[in-house]
């Protein structure tokens, strides 16, 4: 049980995008509890819905086509979704920050990086210009760049995609929020600097305590730095459990076959075919009857096939939306 | 940066001088450019020798470019067959600046016009003002500037009058005759009312598509990444569209408008034609039609020299206002 | 899309996107464009007043009434658009300078592209110092005005419908050319190009075959467009008095003659300035909409 106070709490949220080919039920009833300062991850592949639910939460949905349509998004007790556009406004980049996929663009590239952290400072505090310069050099700092005063008037275009997600982070933690979603942060980058990233928001999450919320496709990148993970498929969380216990006992078949196609070292070598989870993600225009996981699901049986799974409580703290949750 | 001017300041010197020779080679194609005068029996037959000698017209055509050429750079532009008496330079250096002005505050107008209204048209998106901007924008560009401005002078001065039962607007020149020696700020009033309509009528011409490419500009600016991220900096949406957005969307702006100055200088010859104004456009116009050719080959040299010169600017302050090429 | 929307499409009455073939969804998406319809309706009137008028109302536009009162006669059912400063018929001579103008207009944009489209080819394709050569030689034609360069060139090559359009041709390809060439600049990196080079094709082929086809999109744009333009063209151009001449009407020089009658019958100006008003405008929305069917993303 975790004794922290619960900072987010998302229940049944929906979001769909209304478009010309059709409705597309992007989050489709998705429940996810964050704590102050926990570590959360949401692992899914791509167009399961978690980068939308990371934009329900602080209402960046593009309207049109998206809409918000059901579901409440608890943050310090208040529903978000009641908020007006002022409201959020403030909350956007102080008390929750998000970082993107992609530094190369995320970054206005006719302003100085030192003027855009700045700008982050003095719209949520009420701190003159060379005091807000003075502690744009800190996070600069903090962030881990080298020479932070000459950097403070460089352009994005003069600085590696390493360096660029250093500065987003730099300016999404300026105002030391509660909450910062890391969307993807690490995905466009290379392997080693991903790593770097990640150590630094590991070291920054223990030195300003902020909660994280994690998105990614990549298990690796959770089984570092999450305590616990959430599941997404096609826009409904399917299992949610700690760290350990979903790397230790898997329930949901979808995280038991993610987990068996992770290639492995082994010491005997074998000639078997690394194991894949058959078929495709369904299109979000036709979601298969019953349990959205079914045509994949060796496991699958009629009432699978007819019904839809509630998610419900296997063991302590293990969430699964299955009808036949793997034992291990 | 440096390098960047001094390279363009280079191009421009083939461009001229292609200039120079296509305005020289499209004349040379006259059969018999001497023809109308030679038919005059008051024009004695030495002093068309003397002209043809004057001209070149007694030398191989390769010849007879560089000494024209010579003679133009040096400044001697000979005679003016359109008014006889008068030195081609006179007429041309009085003709141009009323060029200069009328296209000076055509450009001023449909900037300070197009801009707000393509911005305006790319936030409010698919709305009633968009659509009304966007078939405003149609018409401005498929009407015939000239059967325009026949039917603006045809409503101003023929239909609507003064009180006085002068026209309300005059159908042509640039200043009232006896007013040339007036205070400068009589004299600006009176040039106004001359100058409503050819601004007004060329204006409109261009403000159409000037919007339309604000508009797009716009548009593609607004979905990049980084304005994602300004908005969840929790920036307000006036500063994401006044500050992050419009410095990007201005950039290629730039291009367009020095794109556009070739069209709106022929746009401008025939309305200068129609109210009478003697600028470059007309006189160039005037030259062609009555054979003055010597004229009209220097004539069309000189403002296409000045397009290729405003060019080199637009280019400039490209440069100077996109970082990206600034610093590197 | 609306709820509304979504039930008729659940019941069958409306495909998907994956239903469509490639012009299929062009077509599609024109159609639903309100003003590139309203554009190609404008058009089709035009088309059947100038083609077909002659065949309802039959006068002929070359006949002078003598005397005083045949001219400038006000619209009556003998002449419903009036008579002009010869006492012809204006209505007659609206249809048949109608087919001239838009003849002109539409050969010479024609014309244009095809010039245009191979010389872009051509020059993207190759590169080298011939491309250099040749785009520089058009950015320097693109500086000079278009205007007093057209009456430039017609002055020295006489007046004629056929001079025009070579005219408006001479200058007209440059556009293309450089649309064409960037384009096929761009497309010639891509990896079904160098696919083609593999397996030995011959530049030929790759141009003709590969390239070709994906430049036809913008290509057909730029000449729906080009043929208003050119049908400015050639109105400004007869205007001034080169270019189309009697005994031929155009809707230009229809404007021509009538400027002088500016006080007394001004409507000889609306009349042709109308038309080529309302068929530009009709070729630039339905060349528009074109665009936008064919690259949505586009939005231009």
């Amino acid at each position: 049980m975790d004794n922290r106070e619960i900072l987010v709490d998302i229940k049944n949220l929906r979001t769909f995008f209304y478009t010309e080919d059709g409705v597309v039920p992007a989050v489709d009833g998705i429940d996810l509890t964050i704590h102050r300062g926990e570590v959360v991850g949401l692992v899914g592949e791509s167009g399961c819905g978690k980068s939308v639910t990371a934009l329900s939460i602080i209402r960046l949905i593009p309207n049109p086509p998206g809409k918000i349509i059901g579901g409440e998004i608890f943050f310090h007790g208040e529903d978000l979704l009641k908020k007006n556009a002022e409201e959020m406004r403030m909350i956007r980049g102080d008390k929750i920050s998000m970082i993107f996929q992609e530094p190369m663009t995320s970054l206005n590239p006719v302003y100085t990086i030192g003027d855009q952290i700045s700008e982050a400072v003095t719209l949520h505090q009420k701190i003159d210009a060379v005091e807000a310069k003075k502690r744009t050099i800190e996070m600069l700092h903090l962030v881990g760049i080298p020479e932070p005063e000459r950097r403070f008037s460089q352009y994005p275009h003069e600085m590696s995609g390493g360096m660029r997600q250093r500065v987003m982070i730099a300016m999404a933690l300026s105002s030391n929020p509660d909450l910062l979603i890391s969307d993807e942060a690490t995905t466009a980058l290379d392997v080693t600097i991903q790593a770097q990233i990640l150590d630094l928001m590991r070291g920054l999450q223990k030195k300003l305590g902020m909660a994280i919320l994690i998105i990614t496709h990549n298990l690796a990148v959770v089984a570092e730095m999450a305590e616990t993970i959430s599941i997404a498929y096609a826009g409904k969380i399917v299992e949610s459990a700690s760290a350990r216990e979903i790397f230790k006992s898997p329930h949901h078949p979808y995280t038991y076959g993610l987990l068996q196609s992770i290639p492995k070292f082994t010491e005997k070598k074998t000639n078997e075919p690394l194991p894949a989870i058959e078929g495709m993600v369904p299109s979000p225009y036709h979601m298969p009857k019953g349990c959205r996981f079914n045509p994949r699901c060796p496991f699958a049986t009629e009432k699978c096939r007819e019904e839809e799974p509630e998610i419900l409580e296997f063991s302590p703290g293990h969430l699964v939306r299955c009808f036949h949750p793997i034992e291990s | 940066m440096r390098d960047y001017i001094i390279r363009r300041v280079l191009g421009m010197i083939p461009l001229i001088l292609i200039v120079m020779i296509v305005s020289f080679g499209i004349f040379s194609l006259v059969p018999n450019p001497f023809a109308a005068l030679i038919e005059n029996p008051r024009i004695k037959k030495s002093d068309i020798q003397r002209l043809i000698k004057a001209w070149g017209f007694d030398l191989p055509w390769y010849l007879r470019f560089f000494k024209w050429f010579s003679g133009v750079v040096r400044g001697d532009w000979g005679p003016s067959l359109l008014y006889p008496g008068s030195l081609a330079r006179d007429i041309i250096s009085r003709a141009l600046p009323v060029t200069v002005r009328v296209m000076g505050l055509t450009f001023l107008v449909s900037l300070s016009i197009a801009l707000p209204i393509g911005i305006i048209s790319a936030v409010k998106q698919y709305s009633m003002t968009d659509y009304i901007v966007t078939v405003v924008s149609f018409l401005g560009m498929s009407m015939p500037t000239f059967w325009f401005g026949l039917m603006m002078m045809m409503l101003f001065s023929v239909v609507l009058k003064r009180p006085s039962g002068m026209p309300l607007l005059p159908a042509g020149g640039i200043i009232t005759p006896g007013l040339e020696e007036a205070p400068f700020w009589a004299k600006l009033g009176d040039r106004a009312q001359y100058l409503v309509m050819p601004v007004f009528v060329l204006a409109f011409s261009s403000v159409g598509g000037w919007a339309r490419y604000m508009r797009s500009s716009m548009l593609e600016v607004i979905r990049q990444d980084y304005i994602r991220t300004a908005r969840a900096k929790g920036a307000p949406e006036h500063s994401v569209i006044n500050k992050h957005a419009l410095r990007n969307a201005m950039i290629p702006i730039v291009t367009l408008v020095a794109l556009s100055l070739p069209g709106i200088v022929g746009g401008a010859a025939i309305t200068e034609t129609i109210f009478n104004i003697p600028g470059m456009g007309s006189l160039i116009i005037a030259a062609e039609v009555k054979s003055d050719y010597p004229t009209a080959m220097i004539g069309l040299m000189l403002i296409s020299v000045l397009v290729i010169v405003f060019n080199l600017v637009a280019d400039i302050v490209y440069a100077w206002v996109d970082p990206r090429i600034k610093y590197s | 899309m609306t709820e509304k929307a979504v039930e008729a499409r659940k019941k069958g009455q409306r495909k998907s996107s994956d239903d469509y073939t490639y012009v299929g969804m062009v077509f599609h998406r024109l159609t639903r464009h309100k003003l590139a319809m309203f554009g190609a309706f404008m058009l089709i009137v035009i088309l059947l007043f100038v083609f077909a008028g002659p065949l309802v109302w039959r006068a002929d536009p070359n006949e002078q009434i003598e005397g005083l009162e045949g001219m400038f006669n006000v619209p009556s059912p003998a002449h419903p658009l009036g008579t002009d400063d010869y006492g012809r018929d204006v209505l007659a001579r609206m249809f048949f300078g109608g087919r001239i103008s838009l003849f002109i207009g539409f050969i010479s944009a024609i014309s244009s592209t095809i010039v245009g489209a191979v010389v872009g080819l051509v020059a993207g394709y190759y590169g080298g110092w011939a491309d250099d050569l040749l785009m520089r030689f058009t950015d320097a034609m693109l500086s000079i005005p278009t205007f007093p360069l057209l009456i430039a060139l017609a002055s020295v090559m006489g007046k004629g419908i056929g001079q025009i359009i070579l005219v408006i041709v001479i200058f007209g390809w440059m556009i293309d050319a450089r649309l064409v060439r960037g384009l096929v600049l761009s497309l010639k990196e891509q990896e079904y190009i160098e696919a083609a080079h593999a397996i030995g094709a011959s530049a030929n082929r790759i141009m003709w075959r590969h390239l070709f086809p994906n430049t036809l999109a913008v290509l057909i744009v730029s000449t729906t467009i080009g043929i208003g333009g050119a049908i400015i063209y050639e109105a400004s151009i007869s205007f001034l008095g080169f270019g189309v001449q009697a005994p031929f009407a155009s809707w230009g020089n229809m404007l021509q003659n009538a400027q002088q009658f500016i006080w007394n019958s001004p409507r000889l100006i609306i009349y042709p300035g109308l038309a080529i008003f309302m068929t530009v405008l009709g070729f630039n929305f339905f060349g528009d909409g074109l665009r936008d069917a064919i690259d949505p993303k586009l939005k231009l």
